[in-house]
């Protein structure tokens, strides 16, 4: 070994068999050690810099430092001090590198030249000011011909998230319709639900909402006596050491290694589930009656924590067979039942001491049981009326669920099933932390809300080692209101800024009171802020009522976004209206949404005017159809102020390098709709408001509407200062600090974070607090109790509440509901549309239908995030396709061996008209408007992996896409979305929606396989990656500029802009 | 005599490959060859009853070193300071004669797992160094202050590895995060294992769990596709 060899040989030379020429002055090397900076060879001295950083590659965060020489990151590794992830780093993270520098980063602006289509895509480098002004141009054309509907927007969760700024932009252009492929597929049913059952945090690993397992595991922490109390954690459908690798799958390895229990179900034998007390492999789609299971046995055997069920639960509710609501103290005992504040309701139950019904007041459970023991499952007469209790209405619903029946339908053993519901009820604390399967599924609502009464049932709530608490401060007793939610929009925010939404937990007639409060147009001398007025509130209660698929969807609106399938039906057939110009901010829309050939037909064939696109890549959408792309940071130059941590921990995220003229996210956004606003604004009395028919002068507005565009700053300069203002104060740095001073202060110092202390973090008890009408604080809800039983979704269905406020949404069809025409407020078990044969399944799965007799499902795999890191080539030689995992008994059924390559098809990839009778549908093919051939792309191929990772007659592949399908190398270019991606046979078209969410079937779902063979344009071998690695050219530049790493003419400042232009007067 | 190895624990290790790709950052490995790889001991049983467990392998630092014997010029050698078994790459004359002699690769060097690689650009064999070039003087006790420490610097797969699965240090150090571990799996009971072959007596230790898995080397057959 020679160590002079190894430090000065260049990564570059090494990691690439391609022939690519390195740009002079690199110093990307790939062994080194700050001492180390030796002046050998050619390339001369060259100073290494360490930063603080924190890794964007997925949902979760994992502090990191990162090793810059000469302008060029060359090294990244974890935070030691982090306290979750404890110094390891993923390879999503380490991939960061060639994906900042990946002959695919997009660094100029770039305009389409060629027509639509990977085939005859070609681009020319345009300036920032004349791609805002094209982008703004198209989008101001469109308004004006078509009215404000004409515009929508559309953002996902891989690489850019620009959540804030896609929900906000097309509202500030008075539009209603914007989507993301994640949203009621990906998270929102499951924070949803726990808003609407105890305004709480969810039960979601992922998304960084259980937090309580993970505490007290770092050495750093116990140190401070802090320490871990989770007993027993059940992983349903989720598989944290595959999704988020090095935070919650490092934590995971802690946990079990402190001896913490698990439960795990998945179909999959994932590492999880390899590593599991206890695995429960459930037939994809059957979550809904395995959750039934566990209730039948809780409920019967009284496993659950009585006092907080009776007291702190409505499980003791009666509920009115009528309205499907608990019947209200006032109603069965008049007025003076009420004996709570009016916003605190007294409901009613069966005293279990007298076996009477009595009213059932909130409170103090040691008071409140001086005068009524409230019978959990109980039956009564309420006003003649044969009533029961929610527990008993659970009961009765979960009855056809004994072990043997979940057995048999969820294919899961019924001792293991027994086996996990003691070892969940036995310990001193326990809870369940949840996956995004449900969310791809019909069962997108009844599984989440099934997941969270379990753990309140127990009383698995706000206690340590509970996954249902929260955190910061408590307040002192007697000063706290009683707990309310504002709606719409993240935390409620449009409901606090605009009025619209109903605050749950207020009286009705506070909420009327604060509509009537608001001034009919802006009074610079009254107490509202501008964008507080009645027009403005009309308008985006307007916006609200028009937006697509809201009707039968109702829950979408927790994150005001539309529901993705109407949305397509929108832009094939014009009504209600025709989505026109789209503003897309994140990744692969093909790789992502489901059904993606049928986006593919409606964008090709029924055509969208005009797309803008904002990503740091090129991917298979852009290639395809976008006609203007700006070029976005990449993690490494991208400076974030938002907070990003792991548990108490804060840390930086610093635009450390930058390149080309990339910027910020929020910044396209805000200066396009600026620009079109301007247009805009001269022409108000020509522009008509949606779907009003009325012109913006008629409805008294200017654009930007409200607030305009939300969420992070129209320039580089701004997200610095908000970035010093967090952790300046650790680095000395003085107000008014710039990113060189930033830089300069940071450099070399791995203390840059901030903590806060563990007694203002992890706390306890909030729910137990005295607020300050001297009632015990409770829980956010119309109860102030946990809703086991979720009336919310009940109302919700009928009008639109809590969201669609003061002016109402129209009641959902009642094809739509399953719990009579309803939403159903209990986990239930709607019937399975498409699934393999199940015996005896009755009602609870449609005919069999032996062309698709297999079930499929999906799930992370290590290498990749959503739709990122597929140009990676460190990541896909190792993972070249996604293998289908299948059992051997299935393979040897058709014939197939180890390493096959083989075809999978799916009622998506063969001609037949949907039959909108036979399950859940848009409006419009309900009205029989629209009639859609399910056949919208051919089947996909993969290779087959035979193991007993699954069971019989299961499949298992994660989504894929393969960018190498339009490398310059290709003779015959393909967008790489078709080939080999599971979305391209998922069910967004024949319809099968989540009540609530409108969610479609992403898995568990029905398909065929046979054998085929690898399509053309797939690369398989490692070696076939090289034109990934970051030497080789990049893709979209000029010939002369030459490849992305170490060319001194692409690393820049941050691109400045001038002042932007103003938008219009005040509102 | 030094004895510096990696611990892996295998009731730990999820096989999510971030080593293979921490050591091709570090060492600049070409795609196609993998001086670690993360091997699946693929189920055994039917389901749902099957057990499985990952093995990541690499040069198993062998008491008996037949590499060295092996070798015609002593490109193949053991550090004189520490005893980590290396390669040098200006002697070696690409003849292969070690990759026939390491029970755990495969003789071309080019088909996983094997730990030993053919870099045919640069007619060289190669293979996992411990990152020497980082750790050649260090303790194997991290300083989380300064990760590059060379007192105390580890293997960037040590310091990365997503579950805390690896370890890094020499065996006659007892107080060497690799003796450390070892020690106290032998005193919890967990199954201590090596990748035994004939006339190696390799130096790198595995520890899993019975109730993880029963412990069968890399397995019986192989992993179904190469890359799973």
């Amino acid at each position: 070994m020679n160590q002079a060899t190894m430090t000065r040989r260049s990564f570059v030379q090494s990691a690439t068999v391609a022939g690519a020429a390195l740009a002079a002055g690199s110093a990307l090397t790939g062994c080194f050690s700050p001492s180390d900076s030796g002046d050998e060879g050619t390339g001369g001295a060259s100073e290494i810099s360490m930063y603080v950083s924190i890794c964007h590659g997925c949902i979760q965060a994992c502090p990191c430092k990162v090793y810059v020489s000469d302008g060029v990151v060359v090294k990244i590794e974890g935070h030691p001090d982090a306290p979750t992830s404890q110094g390891s780093l993923c390879m999503k993270a380490l991939n960061q590198i060639h994906t900042c520098y990946s002959p695919r980063r997009v660094l100029y602006p770039l305009k389409r030249t060629g027509a639509r289509g990977a085939a005859t895509a070609a681009w020319e480098r345009v300036s920032w000011d004349e791609a805002i002004e094209l982008a703004s141009s198209k989008i101001a054309e469109a308004i004006e011909k078509y009215g404000t509907y004409a515009f929508f927007c559309s953002v996902g969760g891989g690489g850019a998230y620009s959540f804030m700024q896609a929900m906000t932009t097309p509202m500030a252009l008075g539009s209603p319709t914007v989507f993301e492929p994640g949203c009621a597929q990906c998270y929102l049913p499951r924070i949803a639900v726990a808003g609407y059952m105890y305004n709480g945090a969810d039960q979601s690993i992922a998304d960084c909402a259980v937090l309580e397992p993970f505490k007290g595991l770092a050495p750093l922490e116990e140190a401070k006596g802090v320490t871990q109390n989770t007993k027993v954690l059940v992983l349903w459908a989720a598989q944290p050491s595959v999704s988020q690798t090095a935070q919650s799958g490092r934590a995971m390895a802690e946990l079990r290694a402190r001896g913490c229990k698990t439960i795990v179900v998945d179909p999959n034998f994932s590492p999880d589930a390899v590593k599991a007390t206890i695995h429960l492999p459930v037939r994809p789609g059957s979550d809904d009656a395995l959750i039934l299971a566990w209730y039948r046995v809780i409920l019967d055997e009284k496993l659950y924590d009585e006092e907080f069920t009776k007291y702190y639960t409505n499980m003791p509710f009666l509920i009115n067979p009528d309205t499907k609501l608990p019947w209200l103290a006032t109603e069965v005992f008049g007025a003076e039942a009420q004996t709570t504040p009016d916003n605190t309701p007294v409901y009613v139950c069966v005293d279990e001491n007298t076996g009477q019904i009595a009213p059932l007041p909130f409170g103090d459970p040691a008071e409140v049981s001086k005068t009524v023991n409230p019978q959990v499952l109980a039956r009564a007469d309420v006003l003649g009326k044969s009533s029961r209790s929610a527990a008993q209405v659970y009961r009765d619903e979960a009855d056809p669920w004994t072990l043997e029946k979940a057995e048999e339908f969820c294919w899961v053993p019924r001792d293991r099933i027994r086996a996990a519901i003691d070892l969940y009820t036995s310990a001193e604390v326990a809870g369940i932390a949840n996956g995004v399967a449900s969310d791809m599924e019909e069962t997108a609502s009844q599984v989440p809300i099934g997941l969270c009464g379990l753990d309140m049932i127990m009383g698995y709530v706000n206690k340590p080692g509970a996954t249902l608490t929260q955190n910061g401060p408590l307040p002192p007793d007697g000063e706290a209101p009683r707990p309310t939610r504002f709606w719409n929009g993240f935390g409620g925010m449009f409901g606090q800024m605009y009025g619209i939404g109903y605050e749950v937990g207020a009286t009705r007639e506070a909420n009327e009171g604060r509509i009537a409060a608001i001034p009919e147009d802006w009074d610079p001398e009254g107490p509202m802020p501008p964008f507080m007025t009645q027009k403005t509130l009309y308008a985006m209660n307007q916006l609200l009522i028009d937006r697509l698929g809201m009707k039968n969807h109702k829950g979408l609106y927790e994150w005001c976004h539309s529901h993705i399938p109407t949305v397509r039906e929108a832009i094939e057939t014009g009504e209600p209206f025709k989505p026109r110009v789209w503003f897309d901010m994140s990744g692969n829309k093909f790789a992502v949404l489901g059904s993606a050939g049928a986006w593919y037909n409606a964008i090709m064939n029924d055509g969208v005017d005009f797309i803008i696109a904002q990503y740091p890549m090129i991917t298979s959408f852009q290639i395809e159809v976008a006609d203007l792309i700006f070029p976005l940071e990449e993690w490494l130059e991208a400076t974030n102020a938002s907070a990003f941590g792991q548990l108490n921990y804060a840390f930086p995220s610093p635009g450390i390098i930058h390149l080309g003229e990339t910027v910020p996210n929020s910044v396209p956004p805000k200066r396009v709709i600026d620009a079109a606003a301007a247009k805009l604004n001269e022409k108000l009395d020509s522009i008509t408001f949606g779907a009003t028919g009325k012109s913006m002068t008629e409805m008294g507005l200017q654009f930007p509407l409200g607030l305009g565009v939300l969420g992070g700053a129209d320039s580089e300069d701004a997200e610095w200062a908000a970035q010093i203002a967090n952790f300046g104060p650790v680095l000395g740095l003085e107000e008014g600090a710039t990113r060189d001073d930033y830089l300069a202060a940071a450099k070399n110092r791995s203390d840059v974070y901030n903590v806060t202390p563990p007694d203002q973090y992890w706390t306890y008890g909030q729910h137990l607090v005295t607020a300050n009408d001297g009632l015990p604080v409770g829980f956010g809800t119309e109860s102030r109790k946990c809703e086991v039983y979720c009336t919310l979704v009940i109302k919700m269905g009928r009008n639109g509440f809590p969201y669609c406020y003061p002016r109402e949404q129209a009641p959902i069809d009642p094809r739509v509901g399953t719990f009579g025409g309803d939403y159903s407020p209990i986990c239930n078990v709607p019937q399975q549309k498409e699934a393999p044969e199940v015996a005896n399944a009755g009602n609870f799965i449609a005919p069999y239908d032996p062309e698709f007799p297999l079930a499929i499902t999906s799930g992370r795999v290590y290498y990749f995030h959503h739709g990122t890191m597929r140009h990676s080539a460190f990541a896909r030689e190792l993972y070249p396709v996604s293998p289908v995992r299948i059992n051997p008994k299935t393979a040897a059924e058709y014939g197939i061996a180890n390493g096959d390559w083989v075809e999978i098809s799916s009622r998506r990839t063969q001609g037949e008209t949907y039959d909108h009778t036979r399950s859940v549908g848009t409006e419009l093919s309900y009205s029989g408007t629209k009639a859609q051939n399910t056949k919208t792309a051919e089947p996909i191929r993969t290779v087959a992996y035979v193991a007993e990772v699954v069971a019989p007659n299961v499949l298992w592949l994660e989504r894929f896409w393969n960018p190498e399908c339009f490398d310059s190398t290709q003779s015959t270019k393909t967008g790489g979305w078709a080939e080999c991606n599971i979305n391209v046979i998922t069910n967004a078209v024949d319809p099968n929606f989540n009540e609530v969410f409108g969610s479609y079937t992403n898995r568990g779902f029905a398909v065929n396989i046979k054998k085929s063979e690898k399509p053309a344009n797939i690369w398989f071998e490692p070696t076939e990656f090289a034109p990934f690695l970051p030497d080789t050219k990049n893709e979209y530049l000029p010939d002369d500029i030459g490849a992305a790493i170490g060319n001194r003419d692409l690393i820049t400042p941050p691109v400045v802009f001038p002042a932007a232009a103003p938008a219009g007067g005040d509102q | 005599m030094p004895m510096r190895v990696l611990v892996i624990d295998l009731d730990r290790c999820s096989g999510c490959d971030s080593c293979v790709v921490a050591c091709k950052f570090e060492n600049n490995v070409a795609l196609g060859n993998y001086w670690n790889h993360v091997k699946p001991v693929i189920p055994i049983g039917t389901h749902p009853d099957i057990d499985m467990y990952w093995v990541p392998i690499q040069c198993q630092q062998c008491v008996n070193s037949p590499c060295v014997a092996a070798c015609p010029t002593g490109a193949s050698y053991r550090d004189p300071d520490n005893n980590v078994v290396l390669i040098d790459k200006e002697k070696c004359i690409g003849d292969k004669a070690c990759l026939v002699a390491c029970p755990y690769s495969n003789d071309e060097g080019n088909i996983r797992p094997s730990v030993r690689w053919f870099n045919a650009a640069e007619n060289v064999v190669e293979k996992c160094t411990l990152c020497n070039h980082l750790t050649a003087t260090s303790d194997g006790v991290e300083n989380r202050e300064d990760t590059t420490d060379p007192a105390h610097a580890v293997p960037p797969c040590v310091h990365n590895c997503s579950c805390g699965a690896r370890h890094y240090g020499d065996l006659e150090d007892p107080n060497s995060d690799a003796s450390k571990v070892l020690a106290q799996a032998e005193a919890d009971g967990r199954g201590i294992h090596s990748i035994e072959a004939e006339g190696a007596s390799p130096a790198v230790k595995y520890i899993l769990s019975e109730e993880i898995a029963t412990w069968r080397g890399l397995g019986a057959e192989e992993a179904p596709t190469r890359f799973l």
